[in-house]
C-alpha cells in the first residue's frame, strides 16, 4: 500500500494533460488513452458496445416476425441487454452532464 | 461480455432448449414402429459439459440411446416379423415426462437468472441518484 502512494507523488501535475475531452490528439496517444482508459474513450466505446447491441436485437427481432429465429430466449435476451445498456448509457449521460452544469454555474 | 450474468442464464436456457427438442422427439417416436429388418428408434441422450474457456453449460452432443427395441407380439401387425413381433423404440413414457419436467424447470430457472440480474443491475443504476 505505501509503495503505490510513494509511486503516485513523483509524477505530479503533468499526469493529468491526458485528461482532454475536446482537442484531438495524434494517433499515437488515441492508442494510449485507450488503453489506459480516459472518461472520452470510455464514453465512445460505451456507445459503440450500444450501437452493435440494438443492431444485434432489432436482426433478432426481424428473424421473429419471419419466422427465422431458432431460440426465442436469443431475442429477449439481446433485447433485454441493449435496453440496460441503453440505461447505462443514459445514466453515465445524465452524470457528465450534471458534473458539467455544476462546473458552469461555478462562481469566478 | 457486458452483463455477464445474463450470457451465462442464455447458455443454460439454450441447453434446456436442446433437451426440450430431444424429449419432444422421444415421445413424438414412443409408438413408431421398425419395419421388419430395420433399427428401431433410439431415445436421443443429450450431453452437456460446463464450459472452458468461458462459464456457462453448452452441449457437447446428442448420443443414441444403447436400449435395443421392445418386441410387441402382434401377428396382425404389417411391420411384424416372422415370429409375429414388432419393434418398438425402447422408450420409457414415464421417465419422459419427469425429465421433461425437469427440462422445464431448468429452463424456468435461468429465465428468473436473466430477469434478477436484470434487477440486479437496474438497481445499480438507482445508485446516488436519489
Amino acid at each position: 500500500m505505501s509503495g503505490s502512494m510513494d509511486a503516485i507523488a513523483p509524477l505530479g501535475a503533468s499526469s493529468l494533460t491526458p485528461l482532454n475531452f475536446e482537442s484531438r490528439v495524434p494517433d499515437a496517444a488515441v492508442a494510449d488513452a485507450a488503453a489506459s482508459g480516459t472518461f472520452a474513450s470510455t464514453l465512445t466505446d460505451a456507445v459503440e458496445n450500444l450501437q452493435e447491441l440494438q443492431s444485434t436485437s432489432n436482426e433478432l427481432a426481424v428473424k421473429a416476425v419471419t419466422g427465422d429465429l431458432q431460440d426465442i430466449h436469443q431475442a429477449t435476451i439481446a433485447a433485454t441487454r441493449a435496453s440496460l445498456t441503453l440505461d447505462l448509457v443514459v445514466a453515465v449521460r445524465d452524470r457528465s452532464v450534471a458534473a458539467f452544469n455544476e462546473i458552469m454555474r461555478m462562481q469566478a | 461480455m457486458t452483463f455477464d450474468a445474463i450470457g451465462i442464464a442464455g447458455t443454460g436456457l439454450n441447453v434446456h432448449r436442446k433437451w426440450l427438442d430431444a424429449l419432444s422427439d422421444n415421445i413424438a417416436n414412443i409408438n413408431t414402429a421398425a419395419p421388419a429388418g430395420e433399427e428401431a428408434f433410439r431415445e436421443r441422450l443429450v450431453t452437456v459439459q460446463a464450459g472452458t474457456q468461458s462459464p456457462g453449460v453448452y452441449v457437447a452432443g446428442v448420443v443414441e440411446s444403447e436400449a435395443e427395441a421392445r418386441l410387441v407380439y402382434d401377428p396382425e401387425h404389417p411391420y411384424a416379423d416372422e415370429e409375429g413381433y414388432v419393434r418398438y423404440p425402447d422408450v420409457d413414457l414415464g421417465d419422459q415426462m419427469s425429465m421433461l419436467i425437469l427440462a422445464q424447470r431448468g429452463y424456468e430457472a435461468n429465465a428468473a437468472v436473466v430477469d434478477r440480474a436484470k434487477t440486479a443491475y437496474e438497481a445499480a443504476l438507482q445508485i446516488g441518484r436519489g
